[in-house]
């Protein structure tokens, strides 16, 4: 058997690219607010059928789904925190309630998604032309899967160092006493980045769903993956998160390499992530984070 | 389906879900561990009792040996897990359940992938679906009561009493000598033992498993079922069993009969997950509050207060 290895590697890229924009706002607000979101997934599926909504049923095309959905689930991570996490840490709630709660916010959305679209698996319509690049097979959906993550990783960078927003994250998220005592607006601050983070899980959603199928598990589906990226990443680290995605993409495309090799079945491809996420929380919970500046 | 069989389905459903409530309830109420794999336990249980059913062991050792090899995983996956803060436990336990699920979901040869296996019933069908509800009710009632037993002894012994004081004060417990990895092992051991049982009991009774059974949500419902009840309470963890299991099979037998705009079983889970929150900002401790300690002790000192007490009076 031979293997395409430039295939494999333009695929980790394309995988990569999925998880971290995915990843950014689960390891920004988990690193923020201090507890795993876990209705994260069901901000990704939302992001998916806003898109699907937008582009194909409204006919209105994929740039304007995509910022349709992203302003629209971050508005809905707004509420949700707002609403939900806020209240309850107000009232001393133990992170294994605020866990518990995450996951009943996402039953909430994922049955009333379910309830208001439908159960049954729907599909972009739009047909993305294959090309060949030596022996890379590429389509137009991946270019542009990959161009927004290097397009999210340089403007979070940027927000993250040279904007007064992305200093003030950063100040919340490593010591939130100190930075409120600094005169930053430290509510002010976790609500932008719930509203960032679940707008970037909505942009993932729509490339997910453009890609494979949306239903209301579509979410779920990739929900581990992408805490073994903020976990790799180290938790709010922003850095940390971009490294981990790669590796988890690379480690799944070699893996399912390995996987055909040794003549196991395909589908165990994403346990590869959950088996990182495992080891990584047991031999080093603190992920990456010492090699990269937290951010 | 008449209504009586309706309400066996039911009655058997709320004692085996009682048994995995019971086993949560032991390990967040009392020790304050966020298993958030308990499907995991369950599915080992399940398909411990269908693959050596298969090969004709009898039914009570294929029952024992499911709780047996789910206590092992609860031990092993407690070796490395317990030095975890509480969310990096919960996510480990949940990844856990996943790689199984797929593992039984994969490997066709082992209990048929995708498309699951049969099981062998305990009790064979005479005849009647009437007889067949009330045979299991039966025995997941006397296994239900078993377990019961042992965590309520547990519960109002020392044991339980260094369990729940590692729960409020890690640091405490073990300045007073007690191994917080210890007791937390020990808690997650048999709280999987106890999820692997009502596996093995959920697998005969349907008489098949397959993956699809084993999805994340189980252990979700179970967790309603705790902190609804009210967690550190085994009456509690009994009662929200009976109230979910209720609202869950209501549902599906309401569908049949009612129409509304939105589907049932979407609404019954808006439903959970509005519920659980309520419960949450609320009612933190559930219906049924903690119950308190009970030993002689205690019992005396109330009792001397209120000698105490009365003789002022007079």
């Amino acid at each position: 058997m031979t293997v395409n290895w430039a295939q494999v590697f333009f695929n980790s890229a394309i995988t990569g690219s999925l998880y971290l924009i995915g990843a950014v706002g689960l390891t920004l607000t988990y690193g923020l607010s201090r507890f795993p979101n876990f209705a994260h997934a069901e901000f990704i599926t939302l992001g998916a059928y806003i898109g699907y909504s937008v582009a194909e049923q409204l006919g209105l095309g994929l740039p304007l789904a995509l910022v349709a959905a992203f302003l629209v689930t971050g508005i809905v991570g707004i509420l949700c925190y707002r609403g939900i996490f806020q209240p309850l840490a107000k009232r001393g709630a133990t992170i294994i309630h605020l866990m518990v709660a995450s996951i009943a916010l996402g039953f909430i959305l994922r049955h009333s998604i379910g309830a208001a679209w439908t159960w049954k698996p729907s599909y972009f319509t739009t047909t993305w032309s294959a090309f060949d690049i030596g022996p890379l097979r590429i389509t137009g959906l991946w270019v542009w899967l990959i161009l927004t993550a290097v397009a999210l990783a340089v403007l979070m960078h940027f927000i993250l160092v040279k904007t007064k927003i992305g200093k003030a994250i950063r100040a919340t998220a490593s010591n939130p006493e100190l930075a409120l005592a600094s005169g930053i607006n430290i509510d002010r601050v976790i609500l932008i980045t719930w509203f960032i983070g679940a707008g970037l899980a909505a942009i993932a959603g729509i490339f997910r769903g453009a890609d494979t199928q949306i239903w209301p598990m579509t979410g779920w589906a990739i929900i581990l993956p992408i805490f073994a990226v903020a976990i790799l990443g180290g938790i709010g680290n922003f850095y940390g998160a971009i490294a981990a995605a790669f590796i988890i993409g690379l480690a799944e495309n070699i893996g399912v390499v390995g996987l055909v090799a040794l003549g196991l079945s395909t589908t165990y491809r994403i346990g590869i992530a959950f088996l990182i996420l495992i080891i990584t929380l047991i031999v080093k919970p603190q992920g990456l984070a010492m090699l990269f500046r937290r951010a | 389906m008449g209504p009586l069989l309706y309400i066996c389905d039911l009655i058997v459903y709320i004692g085996i879900f009682g048994i995995v409530s019971l086993s949560l309830n032991l390990e967040f109420g009392f020790a304050g561990l966020a298993n958030f794999g308990k499907v995991a336990f369950f599915l080992i249980g399940a398909y411990t009792y269908a693959l050596l059913s298969q090969i004709g062991v009898p039914f009570y050792l294929c029952l024992i040996a499911g709780a047996l090899v789910s206590a092992i995983f609860g031990l092993l996956i407690s070796l490395p897990a317990l030095r975890l803060r509480a969310d990096y436990l919960a996510i480990a336990v949940l990844a856990f359940g996943e790689i199984l699920r797929l593992i039984v979901k994969s490997e066709k040869w082992l209990a048929g992938g995708d498309w699951g296996t049969p099981v062998s019933p305990i009790f064979p069908y005479t005849g009647s679906y009437i007889i067949y509800r009330l045979e299991n009710i039966g025995l997941v009632f006397l296994c239900l009561f078993i377990c019961f037993l042992v965590v309520q002894l547990l519960a109002n012994s020392p044991y339980g009493r260094v369990l729940r004081a590692i729960r409020e004060d890690e640091v405490a417990a073990e300045a007073l000598g007690k191994s917080k990895a210890k007791y937390k092992a020990q808690a997650l051991m048999l709280g999987s033992a106890m999820a692997g049982l009502a596996g093995g009991l959920y697998a005969q009774y349907l008489q098949y498993v397959l993956p699809g059974m084993f999805m994340p949500m189980v252990t979700f419902t179970v967790w309603i079922m705790v902190l609804v009840g009210g967690p550190a309470n085994n009456w509690g963890a009994l009662l929200g069993a009976a109230l979910v299991q209720i609202l869950a099979r209501g549902t599906n037998i309401a569908k049949d009969y009612i129409a509304l705009p939105i589907d049932l079983n979407d609404l019954q889970y808006i439903l959970f997950g509005a519920l659980i929150i309520l419960f949450l900002l609320y009612r933190p401790q559930g219906l049924l509050k903690e119950s308190q300690v009970k030993t002689k002790a205690i019992g005396r000192v109330r009792h001397g207060r209120n000698a105490i007490r009365n003789k002022g009076s007079q």
